[in-house]
């Protein structure tokens, strides 16, 4: 029954722990650059073209989208299972929040790439 | 000799046993703004990704966006996410020790009147530290977003 899983869920919560707390980080490093200049200006549109035509944040913007859309969705996927128990509602479950991982980390990664180009 | 029924496994209460708050202690409300914090982040990142994807459409369309956040509200708002994201990265942290038995304490046996030992001082310190860490983050937030 359990054969065909490619993770077991004990190492699904290992990924959960691991990207919550490398979010942590890159996202303090996100907000510290909101505010090493007047937040006002941090807005401002050539600062955040700057931004992302800078190689490292753009990696690090890049990270957070990955590290938090994996977090944020399995944690959705772990609420709705706890909510309901069949092996059909696991497998919509999974299906749904991965395309919806999927197609935000691809929406985002579109911006960075669009905005770097600019 | 009657054979007894398996009770289904189906979370029969649902959201209902979720947001009931009747049987709440300690451990029971950083559960639940755990979760409720955790999905609101979700909901706030989405619409963040959006957000600043506007910038792909050159500095007006950049600037009218900001005029519909950058309002009184949208500070507020803006507030309410600091303080969810400090809660939620605190105790996931104080989650992930105690998963690992980390905080817990040693199994005792249960005398009256039966507080489990894994629910310790330890945990509620935990707790504790994350709510405080969160109003430090929103206050700080604050003055930042409307300090000037």
């Amino acid at each position: 029954m359990e054969s065909h899983r490619i993770l077991k869920e004990s190492q699904i919560m290992k990924i959960h722990y691991v990207t919550g707390i490398a979010a942590i980080f890159v996202v303090a490093v996100h907000i510290l650059m909101r505010l090493i200049v007047p937040f006002e200006l941090s807005l401002e549109y050539d600062y955040i073209i700057s931004n992302y035509k800078n190689i490292f944040y753009v990696l690090i913007l890049e990270s957070i989208l990955v590290l938090v859309s994996v977090h944020g969705f399995n944690g959705i996927r772990i609420i709705l299972l706890e909510l309901r128990q069949s092996k059909a509602w696991e497998n919509m479950i999974t299906v749904v929040t991965i395309s919806a991982m999927i197609a935000l980390i691809a929406y985002g990664t579109r911006t960075i790439i669009l905005a770097n180009g600019l | 000799m009657e054979e007894i029924e398996q009770p289904s496994r189906n979370n029969l209460e649902g959201l209902k046993g979720w947001l009931n708050p009747s049987r709440y202690g300690w451990e029971r409300i950083s559960y639940w703004f755990q979760r409720l914090t955790g999905v609101f982040l979700l909901l706030y990142f989405i619409g963040h990704v959006y957000e600043t994807s506007t910038i792909v459409n050159g500095q007006n369309a950049w600037e009218s966006f900001l005029e519909l956040t950058q309002t009184v509200w949208g500070h507020l708002f803006l507030i309410l996410v600091i303080g969810a994201c400090t809660f939620h990265s605190a105790n996931g942290i104080r989650l992930i020790f105690t998963h690992s038995g980390i905080g817990l304490g040693t199994p005792g046996r249960p005398d009256y009147p039966y507080s489990p030992s894994s629910l310790n001082y330890r945990q509620k310190s935990g707790i504790w530290i994350a709510l405080i860490l969160s109003a430090a983050a929103m206050y700080y937030g604050f003055n930042i977003l409307f300090g000037e």
